[in-house]
């Protein structure tokens, strides 16, 4: 039956089942992810392709990388182990730097290889300060605009994303080490800043559980960070 | 061809719950166990071996942050991770704008291998299935899905290995997994 009619080219299940096959073009590729980031059920009919079609990866004989591959791999994530401790003694050390010489570049303390644009130092004029939070990709996750006068920050989420189940978490760390400052909604938000907040501190953003840390320190990977600035 | 054997579902599901932590020695030991598996399936769609070490490395960046969002009860792992492989391989074939160069013939029968029994084919369970429905699809049909599936090929690529336009590879490929779906489910 199938054999005779031309199939109906705009079937959704056959644009899943294309996409899994991977015969979409780019654009066609980045619409049905788009669709699929919003509606389970193009994403159950993409499973369920996966499904159906993946016996064939199966036979795709093996092929060991070169190893400079798995070293620079490594090189990207935190150091082994008590990953998030790493990282905050990283974020630290990488603070007492800053402070001796203002207006470094390239941090590399956080969860990913972090590449920070830092403005250059400038005098602290009305306590109003900024940050711009990033990561890995072009656009900031937030921006943190800190008032240490009222101490309060205002968090505004830009490109930040939070793996599902997880909640982001922002945290100003000073020479106290990290203080919570809250959790990243997905719109701007007013944050109180810990007592005694230095305008020579970082803001980090880690992964943690819904409803943010069970601890009050950061347990999950720091994936943001931003230094602040004069605004 | 014969590589380390991958580990079993249990150490894969152990190794991702720890990554999920934010365990860096959890993904050095997925990556050991696993890369031979993934880089074989992206070296064979991404075959510019610089790109395809590129794309290795993101898939690993990219497991480190999803590691969370795996949910065992959606399947096993493996799975999960060639998925994540083959998206990434493909992306990076798409997003170039010319066609790859024109030797389209990799000299693998992957249907073949597939008849062959295998370890690892374990992981999914419908091997049998699919074989049987392949088996019975229109031989230049099967062929373009197939070569999509294992080799990444657009369907301009298909269109000139089979010296037809590209609408009738997209009709050929929509009659081929429209009937190894009805297919699927009167066999399964």
């Amino acid at each position: 039956m199938s054999g005779t009619r031309a199939p109906d080219p705009d079937d959704p299940d056959l644009r899943a089942a294309e996409y899994v096959l991977g015969t979409l073009d780019a654009q066609e590729r980045a619409a049905m992810e788009g669709e699929a980031a919003r509606d389970p059920v193009a994403r159950a009919r993409i499973q369920a392709w996966e499904r159906r079609l993946g016996p064939l990866a199966m036979v795709i004989p093996v092929e060991t990388p070169p190893p400079h591959v798995r070293a620079a791999l490594l090189r990207r994530l935190p150091a082994a182990g008590r990953a998030e401790l790493h990282q905050i003694e990283a974020l630290r050390s990488q603070l007492r730097r800053w402070r001796v010489a203002a207006g470094g570049a390239g941090l590399l303390a956080a969860g990913l290889a972090l590449v920070l644009t830092l403005g250059p130092w400038q005098r602290p004029s009305d306590g109003r300060y900024l940050a711009v939070v990033q990561g890995g990709g072009t656009l900031p996750a937030l921006i943190v605009r800190v008032d240490t006068r009222t101490g309060v920050a205002m968090v505004r989420p830009v490109s930040a994303e939070a793996p599902a189940d997880r909640s982001l978490e922002v945290w100003y760390v000073g020479a106290q080490g990290p203080r919570p400052l809250g959790l990243v909604g997905t719109a701007a938000s007013q944050m109180r800043l810990p007592a005694g907040a230095a305008p020579d501190g970082v803001i980090a953003v880690s992964v943690e559980p819904p409803g943010g840390s069970p601890t009050g320190q950061p347990t999950g990977p720091v994936v943001y960070t931003g230094k602040l600035i004069a605004d | 061809m014969r590589g380390p054997m991958l580990a079993d579902d249990a150490t894969l599901r152990r190794l991702l719950a720890g990554i999920a932590r934010g365990e860096a020695d959890r993904l050095a030991e997925l990556y050991d166990v696993s890369s031979p598996k993934l880089y074989g399936l992206i070296l064979r769609i991404q075959r510019d071996r610089g790109l395809a070490e590129d794309v290795l490395q993101d898939v690993y960046m990219r497991i480190w942050q999803a590691a969370g969002s795996y949910r065992p009860e959606a399947g096993p792992p493996l799975p999960w991770l060639i998925t994540i492989a083959r998206n990434r391989a493909i992306d990076s074939v798409r997003r170039k704008a010319e066609v790859q160069g024109p030797e389209l013939d990799s000299g693998e029968d992957w249907v073949d291998l597939l008849i062959d029994p295998h370890d690892e084919a374990g992981a999914f369970q419908d091997r049998n299935a699919l074989v049987a429905c392949l088996g019975r699809l229109e031989p230049s049909h099967r062929d373009c899905v197939v070569l999509a599936y294992c080799e990444g090929r657009s369907r301009e690529e298909l269109a000139a290995r089979f010296d037809r336009p590209v609408n009738t590879i997209k009709t050929w490929l929509h009659r081929a997994l429209g009937a190894l779906k009805t297919c699927l489910e009167t066999v399964s």
